[in-house]
């Protein structure tokens, strides 16, 4: 096990999608970013569930409007590629009911998990290793499970269907997304076990 | 330094990690968070990538997202004691006792269950709030858009069904 602990930096090293500290920075920012807006938390997650906190959908929203335009001329430019993943069919749409389903109850995801175990939270160690347990089955039954994931169609994005207008569908969608973020009514749950308060800024 | 950040900045640092995180100076690669928990299953069960197909096929980003994924457990356990100064230890949330219950053990229960189940669903679809949601629709992906719509869906209905309603 230890060996492929270590194996495992030995393939990030490799691999040229960045070097071990470049990609253990970005791990770090992203989890100092997520714990930092609180939005690791049960009552910002399970709290989006049930309608109390739409702190999540705000934060989606608005990074990925902002993301989305950034990224395309960043593409254009040569700074960056796509990586666009294939719509295999069946896979996202009972993948998508099964996760969301978990999401609402278990009131994580895979990214924002271990964040969670990181401040203490003994049930998210728990759904952790439910988590292993899911990985382990799914590893296992993959050769099935892969019969029901297709039809495959392909790797598409929706600017792709526009041609000649790209860049208008980019900064429609980017502008239209900024847009739903703000509209989204700013409700927060404010943990009293946290002692927490409304941002300032 | 403030002890929280609003959705507003926080999703203005989010959208410039992943703009970065996408660059040839970053990874040249998008962020994804659920690939790297069959992998780490695999290192713990000890699975020969040889002998099961789905090991061999996840090695490369199961790696990335390990590495990254320790990161963010560095990154959240620093926040949480120096900046926000919430860690604790805790098992039940506040808003679990308020909707749900007062049970250790349901909610360990669901807990578990819903991690089980939420990892089979994120492999199936081929990704997750990270991958398909923060990356794949910044890409404006068709698979993104069709995995966060269903996605949000099913959360809301969840959320109705599963818990009472708030002064229940």
């Amino acid at each position: 096990m230890i060996d492929r602990f270590i194996h495992m930096f030995e393939i990030v090293g490799a691999e040229g999608h960045g070097g071990i500290l470049t990609v253990l920075f970005i791990g770090f920012v992203f989890g100092a970013i997520i714990q930092w807006s609180r939005v690791d938390k049960f009552e910002k997650i399970a709290g989006f569930a049930m309608l109390t906190d739409m702190t999540v959908p705000k934060l989606l929203f608005f990074a990925i409007g902002l993301a989305s335009i950034g990224l395309y001329f960043m593409i254009e430019a040569g700074y960056a590629h796509y990586h666009v993943k294939p719509i295999l069919l069946g896979g996202i749409v009972i993948g998508a009911i099964l996760f969301g389903i978990a999401m609402a109850i278990f009131g994580k995801c895979p990214g924002t998990g271990p964040i969670s175990v990181a401040e203490g939270r003994i049930d998210v160690l728990v759904g952790a290793i439910g988590g292993i347990f899911g990985g382990l089955f799914f590893t296992w039954a993959y050769p099935w499970l892969k019969t029901i994931m297709g039809p495959d169609y392909g790797s598409l994005t929706l600017p792709e269907l526009f041609e000649g207008y790209e860049s208008t569908v980019v900064l429609i969608y980017g502008v239209a997304l900024v847009i739903v973020a703000f509209a989204i009514p700013n409700i927060e749950y404010l943990d009293p076990e946290d002692h927490e308060e409304k941002a300032e800024i | 330094m403030p002890r929280k950040i609003s959705w507003f900045t926080g999703g203005i640092l989010m959208a410039l990690l992943i703009l970065f995180t996408f660059s040839i100076w970053g990874a040249d690669r998008p962020i994804g968070a659920s690939t790297y928990v069959p992998y780490f299953a695999g290192l713990i069960f000890g699975l020969d990538p040889e002998q099961y197909e789905y090991m061999k096929e996840i090695e490369a980003a199961g790696a990335w997202e390990g590495v990254m994924l320790i990161g963010a457990f560095l990154g959240g356990l620093f926040m949480s004691v120096f900046v926000t100064k919430t860690f604790r230890f805790s098992v039940l949330p506040a808003l679990w006792k308020e909707r749900k219950n007062h049970s250790v053990a349901s909610r360990l229960f669901w807990s578990f269950t819903a991690g089980f189940v939420m990892i089979i669903g994120a492999r199936l679809a081929g990704g997750c709030t990270s991958g398909h949601f923060l990356s794949g629709a910044s890409q404006i992906a068709v698979s993104g858009l069709i995995f966060g719509g269903i996605t949000m869906a099913t959360v809301i209905v969840t959320g109705r069904l599963f818990y009472k309603k708030k002064g229940e």
